[in-house]
């Protein structure tokens, strides 16, 4: 029971390597990274979670007062945001790609060459 | 190397991560019984040392405020990125139309929806504000408030179209929201060190608990963190609205590669 929210963050990362390697379509495929990416906000909360635990906000109840680890909450914080705006550059560079090269398909993309 | 090739070694990679994934599960502590002090100590401590009430920006702007700075740059330089990628020819111009699917029918909003976008886009922004400011007191803080605050813009573009929205949409405004956010960020961090302290030392007067402005240098920069925030998403969503215009306005241009 105890390591059920370790599996979970495995699966994701599983399901979402699954996802890239069969990915045909690029924005698919960063939508898999998405996926990926929060098995580790599973993970993070998961290490802070503390059973009968509050918030670590101590504005309505006073500060001693159980409370989940408050690093792991900032640390999927910062992900959160900076995950968003790395997925919005990849997005940028899939249009990018698919302006120049009329498609997404990773299998139809074949290594950049000077003639194409 | 077609989709099957991949599999297979995908299939190969997992023989070998199944069981790594399963040892290290097993070996983590207990799922609800965290064993790490760090975050206990910051739980214990904190509250009478910063004199603010929510851990979470007390470990964002103070405790691991360099970690921050370094999250900010990566933001910046992300969405600086995808500028630099997309503008391209494109130019700052203000008369383009949406592109449209000439077999699509074209429908008219209804004065319902633009007036309950303008009503949700204001609420929603001074929703966004008041969670940015409250940061150090209550849930909340710069990152959140931010996006919060940016996603009021797509709801004006909901409502209104694309050219009004483009018309009070500058992206100077945005630009300058995002590196004036981080500029202030960057001088939070470097005045104390001027001064001859570390990097982002609290110097400011903290303030009275549970106060709006209490926590000192850590409210400046959840401040920073939220303008910064609120500017590059708006900057982002503006970016990939103006690829959503006619095609023949936007030529890609010819490059020597």
């Amino acid at each position: 029971m105890s390591v059920f929210p370790w599996l979970v963050a495995a699966w994701l990362l599983g399901i979402g390597l699954y996802g890239i390697i069969t990915s045909r379509h690029y924005v698919h495929l960063i939508g898999c990274l998405s996926v990926l990416q929060s098995g580790t906000y599973v993970l993070l909360l998961g290490i802070g979670y503390k059973w009968g635990a509050g918030p670590p906000i101590f504005y309505d109840h006073p500060a001693g007062t159980p409370a989940v680890d408050p690093i792991v909450q900032a640390l999927v914080l910062t992900d959160i945001v900076v995950g968003a705006a790395v997925t919005a550059l990849l997005l940028v560079i899939a249009l990018q790609v698919h302006k120049r090269r009329g498609s997404l398909d990773p299998q139809e993309l074949r290594p950049l060459r000077p003639d194409n | 190397m077609t989709v099957t090739w991949r599999l297979g070694l995908f299939a190969i990679s997992l023989a070998v991560l199944v069981p790594a994934l399963w040892h290290v599960a097993m070996a983590l502590p207990a799922f609800g019984a965290p064993t790490e002090m760090y975050g206990a100590a910051v739980n214990a401590i904190i509250p009478a040392a910063r004199h603010i009430t929510n851990m979470v920006a007390a470990v964002n702007f103070d405790v691991r405020g360099f970690d921050t700075l370094g999250e900010e740059c990566i933001l910046v330089a992300a969405v600086t990125g995808t500028c630099v990628l997309l503008r391209g020819a494109r130019g700052e111009d203000l008369t383009a139309e949406a592109g449209h699917l000439p077999d699509r029918p074209h429908v008219e909003r209804s004065d319902a929806v633009v007036l309950v976008c303008r009503i949700g886009a204001t609420v929603l922004l001074l929703f966004g504000v008041y969670m940015a400011l409250h940061g150090t007191a209550t849930p909340g803080g710069g990152f959140q408030g931010g996006v919060i605050a940016a996603s009021s813009l797509m709801l004006i573009y909901l409502g209104e179209g694309y050219s009004p929205w483009r018309h009070v949409m500058h992206s100077w405004f945005l630009g300058a929201l995002e590196g004036g956010g981080a500029f202030i960020f960057v001088a939070a961090a470097a005045i104390p060190l001027m001064l001859g302290y570390a990097v982002l030392q609290n110097i400011l007067p903290y303030g009275q608990p549970k106060d709006l402005f209490a926590g000192g240098l850590m409210v400046v920069a959840n401040f920073a963190v939220g303008l910064s925030v609120a500017g590059s998403f708006g900057q982002l969503m503006l970016e990939f609205m103006e690829e959503t215009r006619s095609p023949e306005d936007d030529p890609i241009p010819d490059e020597e590669d």
